[in-house]
């Protein structure tokens, strides 16, 4: 295994002509993809990664200068694309991935033939003339609220994200990856996601799009995909499902999935 | 490493033989950190590791490293060799020439060969180690206790030990006769690796072999992701580990079977019975609906075919009916996960069962002489026992496509009409499980300690209580409430109207229908800045309907002198939300500044109104019971300068007015005598006195009704303020405005109610209005009582904060001040007099106690 797959604990499973790159979002890794992936293997290789900072990651390649800007995220993508010498994929980013996903196909179009947004959102603070769903105050009591107790934060955020109560096995899961993580890690990782803005960004966004939203969730508003969809830069397609949360994919999978392997497997029609 | 092509890295890691490529700058997008840790194989930890073994190599005894781990050790022995070949280990030292020789593994499975084989290598060794010492590359210690080819049965056990047993003795020969003089600097080392499972294996088949070869074990700590991904979380991480080959379960049940024997027996029973033959029917279907999943999930793949999918991935997928395919250990995983889903159905089903029969349950109960439920899921998975009854059941088929529509969200496809609080977490479901007869059974005693401890309610007591609370509540209440309320908030007539009106309606169950069937609590949304008249509205409510005194939590920023109860000291707003909640299911809880608190807390209270139930922050659930809950924001936006001018009441400057120790009292003066000292003050205006002089009889009269008069009558500073008073009330009207309470909350209480701000002239006036009518009722209407502003202002700071209502206090306190008064007036030659309510000392110490002086000193 090479350094780079094996600090972003990349796995490849399944055979296929095509291949399907699932990127995790904030608070995860790669095992919120497990009840899409055994969809997946039988048609798609399939690569799974972590993020940096995730809680499977090792903390010493935390770059804090680096990842204070999706850039470094995105420059990951393409690094380990490189490396596996993957000549085009299908990106299903979740959540700030999304974004990442977006971010690395404006710098290199040629490795991203689709990309799959869940749950994306290009600005989580409101702005004039855009709704992102939070207020300024509203991040800084996040923050300070994850300063002081980390684990408090946890319990408290994984519901309110899944959307469940902490009872259901997703809110736990979900409550496992977020907690694994280093907390300064998330701290700075949280800031740096919902502090980024990358609205201007979107129009140079020229590979195909399918963003894919729940109807209820606490981070990204729905009128947020609609958003995305009327200033990506190239073709894109909005569904919204009947589902809570911000992770849609681990709390209501029989819904997700037909739709994600819906989105994977067809374009957008000209 | 594996960085030429992809096939090679889609096959597992340790299948791939690994070797060392330097990766310095071929990826212009890595992160700058990995590219140092190229260098250096994996960064820290390797290089910590490699350390570790070099540490043993220079040792003299046990200084043969064997390296343990279930990831790649053999990734640190090439660094290992890699730093010896390139002389990074310094000039000095025992390994400063040594040379690696590794062993060709093949020549070894041939027992015939192994002696001259060995001979060979000794003779290879006596070469080279005169020129500072050899390191013999073992390679992976299988090949000591494994056979390759294929012998079959007992007796390749047989074989495997002899090929093994002879290696293992010669390769102690060799080592002896190399190592046998410790004087001499040129030594043989030898360095192996092994899993966990192989290194037991040797201690087992070989069990000299760690003497006689002089060996140390290192443990490699496991860096692979295959386990990082199932970290710390107990049953999974004894499930995830691929290299084991025991079944995990096996080892659980032994370790506490008196635990386990006795939850299953609380749980099989109980689920068997708990459901009526009409509920069993449903829960039946909604069963096979959800095996129809599982069963279409795993049907799209068969195991065998994919060696190379990791385990947690094959644990994602369910529960297949081709079960016997797969081995033990991932079966039974399977049939744990499936079981879990299977019990979260079941346990929606007995709660609906629960709520829709009580009766059917009531039988139940009574018919079990079970001790009270004790079993607590929570403190143990659940998931460790394989309860097999539902086993036949997973085979039931159904197509696909009904079950993908099937939304198996507990909480949303909760029927309706499921009555009081549906209680979702496991603990609470045991709970209703055990004896629930409340009718004086000799457990009911266990049962209530049982549930304190949980912090469980049972909804029983709540629902007695509801019942007859709506019988009493009728037109009659109502009046009373709002009695209540415009008494203590006169201010708010408006708010106190809708207040009252909002809680009979809610009560009488007209309330908001929030989630499944009508509920117990309640939620109000108190906006606007008076803080105060919400407050007060709360202990009227408070005291009316529960007989309590309202639980006032502090959700945004603590205020400065508000006093805070010591015992929530490092208490979540929300655990002690619970709290309050528990110690009196019947109360008024006032959550107050709503609007400050941060995102998560709103979120928790937005998310118990919309289920009836909340979470605390250990993730016990509650049922919120008969509550009412009052939630109060601000949102408003008042215009600042208002607020300046003293047009509306400002808490702050109020509190620090009435905050001070004051007494009041009352004096006869005649009219001239004070208005004089009020003329040197302002000599700018000298007539209208004089015409007060003139006109001071009418006035008296019409003192009690007519504010016009009162005020051109009053002193000087009333009636700067109320001269154009009817403009200032417009003014205080359109200056202020709600703004932005959030729909998502205003949506999903019963009633929002607005406070306005509260104009600081009118509640003056109204202060000095009630007093006045009350002293001409008393002494009479031939004199007038003065009143100054100041005086109205500190007895308003003193009403702000005290308890007590405006009425009270007057009917308290003035009044017999007033009879104390009346016998000492002039009653013929009082013309020319009158009253004054003036501030007797101002000593500037708050007295404990109440705000407002309990007694008035009367002068002559």
């Amino acid at each position: 295994m090479g350094v780079v797959e094996e600090a972003h604990n990349v796995k490849i499973v399944g055979s296929g002509d095509q291949t399907i790159v699932l990127a995790h979002g904030f608070g995860t890794d790669q095992s919120v993809w497990k009840h899409l992936v055994p969809h997946l293997v039988d048609e798609y290789r399939v690569i799974l990664f972590d993020n940096m900072g995730a809680g499977t990651t090792n903390p010493d390649y935390f770059d804090f200068e680096r990842y204070s800007t999706l850039d470094g995220y995105a420059y990951d993508v393409i690094a380990l694309l490189e490396e596996l010498r993957i000549q085009s994929c299908i990106f299903v980013g979740h959540s700030v991935s999304a974004m990442i996903g977006a971010i690395a196909s404006i710098t290199r179009p040629d490795l991203f033939s689709k990309l799959v947004a869940i749950s994306a959102s290009p600005r989580y603070l409101n702005d004039t003339d855009y709704y992102g769903g939070f207020e300024h105050e509203d991040l800084q009591q996040l923050f300070e609220a994850m300063r002081s107790n980390y684990k408090a934060w946890c319990d408290g955020f994984a519901p309110l994200a899944v959307g469940g109560d902490m009872t259901t096995v997703s809110v736990q899961e979900f409550s496992r990856t977020l907690f694994n993580m280093r907390p300064d890690i998330a701290l700075s990782v949280g800031q740096i996601v919902f502090q980024s803005d990358v609205r201007h960004l979107l129009p140079h966004v020229t590979v195909p799009c399918h963003i894919i939203q729940s109807m209820k969730d606490l981070a990204v508003p729905v009128v947020v995909s609609e958003y995305i969809h009327q200033n990506l830069g190239g073709k894109s397609i909005v569904e919204v499902m009947q589902t809570e949360g911000h992770l849609p994919q681990l709390s209501s999978p029989h819904v997700v999935i037909p739709v994600l392997l819906r989105h994977i497997r067809y374009n957008i029609d000209a | 490493m594996m960085l030429s092509t992809a096939t090679q890295l889609s096959t597992p890691p340790t299948a791939t033989p690994s070797t060392v490529v330097p990766l310095a700058n071929r990826n212009i997008y890595l992160n700058p950190r990995l590219q140092q840790g190229g260098t250096g194989q994996m960064g820290n930890q390797r290089s910590e590791e490699v350390k570790k073994v070099l540490d043993i190599l220079v040792r003299t005894k046990k200084r043969n490293p064997v390296l343990v781990g279930d990831s790649e050790p053999e990734a640190v022995v090439k660094e290992l060799f890699r730093k010896i070949e390139s002389k990074e280990l310094g000039a000095e030292g025992p390994l400063k020439n040594v040379q690696v020789i590794s062993i060709e593994k093949e020549f070894l499975y041939d027992k015939n060969q192994i002696l001259s084989k060995i001979k060979e290598l000794d003779r290879v060794i006596e070469s080279r180690i005169v020129s500072g010492g050899v390191i013999l590359d073992l390679g992976d210690l299988k090949w000591l206790v494994e056979q390759p080819m294929s012998f079959g049965g007992a007796q390749q056990q047989q074989v495997v030990s002899d090929i093994g047993r002879a290696a293992v003795v010669e390769m102690g020969k060799l080592l002896a006769r190399f190592t046998g003089d410790g004087t001499n600097d040129n030594n043989l080392w030898l360095i192996g690796t092994a899993t966990c499972e192989t290194y037991l294996r040797c201690q087992v088949y070989h069990s000299t072999m760690e003497n006689d070869w002089d060996l140390q074990a290192v443990p490699i700590t496991s860096r692979s992701p295959l386990l990082g991904i199932f970290p710390r979380v107990g049953t999974e991480r004894i499930l995830s580990n691929p290299g084991e080959n025991l079944n995990p379960l096996k080892s659980v049940p032994t370790l506490h079977p008196a635990l386990t024997r006795r939850v299953s027996e609380n749980l099989d029973p109980a689920q068997r019975t708990s459901f009526c033959p009409q509920c069993s029917d449903n829960y039946e279907k909604e069963l096979s609906k959800l095996v129809a999943i599982e069963k279409s999930f795993s049907e799209a793949k068969q195991e065998d075919n994919r060696p190379s999918l990791p385990l947690w991935l094959k644990n994602a997928k369910l529960q297949s009916s081709d079960a016997k395919t797969i081995d033990q250990s991932e079966g039974k995983y399977q049939e744990v996960l499936s079981k879990q889903k299977t019990q979260e159905l079941q346990k929606k089903w007995r709660e609906t069962c629960l709520h829709l029969h009580p009766n059917y349950h009531h039988k139940i109960h009574s018919d079990r002489t079970a001790p009270p439920a004790l079993s607590m899921p929570s403190l143990c998975n659940p998931n460790l026992f394989v309860r097999p009854p539902f086993q036949p059941r997973l085979q039931t088929t159904k197509p696909l496509g009904e079950v993908l529509q099937l939304n198996t969200n507990p909480v949303t496809s909760q029927p309706q009409g499921c009555t009081s609080s549906i209680p979702g977490s496991p603990v609470r479901t045991d709970l209703v499980l055990g004896p629930k007869g409340t009718e004086n059974t000799p457990e009911k005693a266990t049962e209530d300690g049982v549930k304190d401890l949980l912090g469980c309610i049972s909804s029983e007591p709540q629902t007695k209580v509801l019942d007859k609370f709506a019988d009493a509540l009728d037109a009659d209440t109502y009046k009373k409430l709002l009695k209540g309320l415009k008494e203590k908030a006169w201010w708010q007539a408006e708010a106190a109207t809708a207040v009252a009106s909002a809680i009979t309606r809610c009560r009488l169950g007209n309330g908001r229908c929030r989630g499944a069937g009508s509920r117990g609590d309640t939620w109000l949304l108190f906006t606007g800045p008076d803080r105060v008249g919400k407050k007060k509205m709360s202990s009227v409510l408070a005291e009316q309907i529960c007989g309590t005194i309202p639980v006032i939590i502090c959700l945004g920023s603590q205020r400065g002198g508000e006093e805070s109860d010591m015992n929530f000291r490092g208490k979540t707003a929300i655990d002690r939300i619970a709290e309050a909640v528990r110690h009196n299911p019947f109360s008024v809880i006032m959550l107050e500044d709503i609007d400050e608190a941060d995102m998560i807390l709103r979120g928790s209270v937005k998310r118990a109104i919309e289920r009836g139930r909340l979470t605390d922050s250990h993730g016990r659930e509650i049922s919120l019971g008969n509550a009412i809950f009052i939630l109060t924001g601000d949102w408003s936006t008042t215009n600042p300068e208002a607020t300046r001018d003293g047009h509306v009441v400002d808490g702050k400057k109020l509190a620090s007015i009435a905050s001070r120790d004051w007494q009041l009292g009352l004096i006869v003066r005649e009219k001239s005598a004070k208005r004089r000292v009020n003329w040197l003050q302002n000599e700018d205006r000298p007539i209208k006195p004089r015409r007060e002089l003139g006109s001071g009889l009418s006035l008296d009269l019409n003192l009690a009704v007519d504010t016009e008069d009162d005020r051109t009558d009053g002193s000087h500073n009333s009636s700067d303020l109320t001269i154009d008073h009817e403009d200032e009330l417009g003014l205080v009207g359109r200056q202020f405005t709600i703004t932005s309470v959030p729909h998502e909350l205003a949506s999903i209480v019963d009633d929002s109610i607005v406070f306005k701000p509260v104009d600081s002239s009118f509640v003056r006036r109204e202060i000095k209005n009630t007093i006045s009518v009350k002293f001409s009722m008393v002494v009479g209407d031939n004199l007038p009582i003065e009143i100054e502003d100041d005086v109205l202002e500190k007895i308003l700071g003193g009403l702000w904060h005290d308890q007590t209502s405006l009425e009270q206090w007057i009917e308290n306190v003035l009044a017999p001040s007033f009879n104390q008064l009346k016998p000492r007036l002039p009653s013929i030659e009082s013309r020319g007099l009158v009253v004054r309510l003036v501030v007797e000392s101002d000593s500037g110490e708050r007295r404990n106690g109440d705000w407002l002086p309990s007694r008035i000193t009367v002068e002559g």
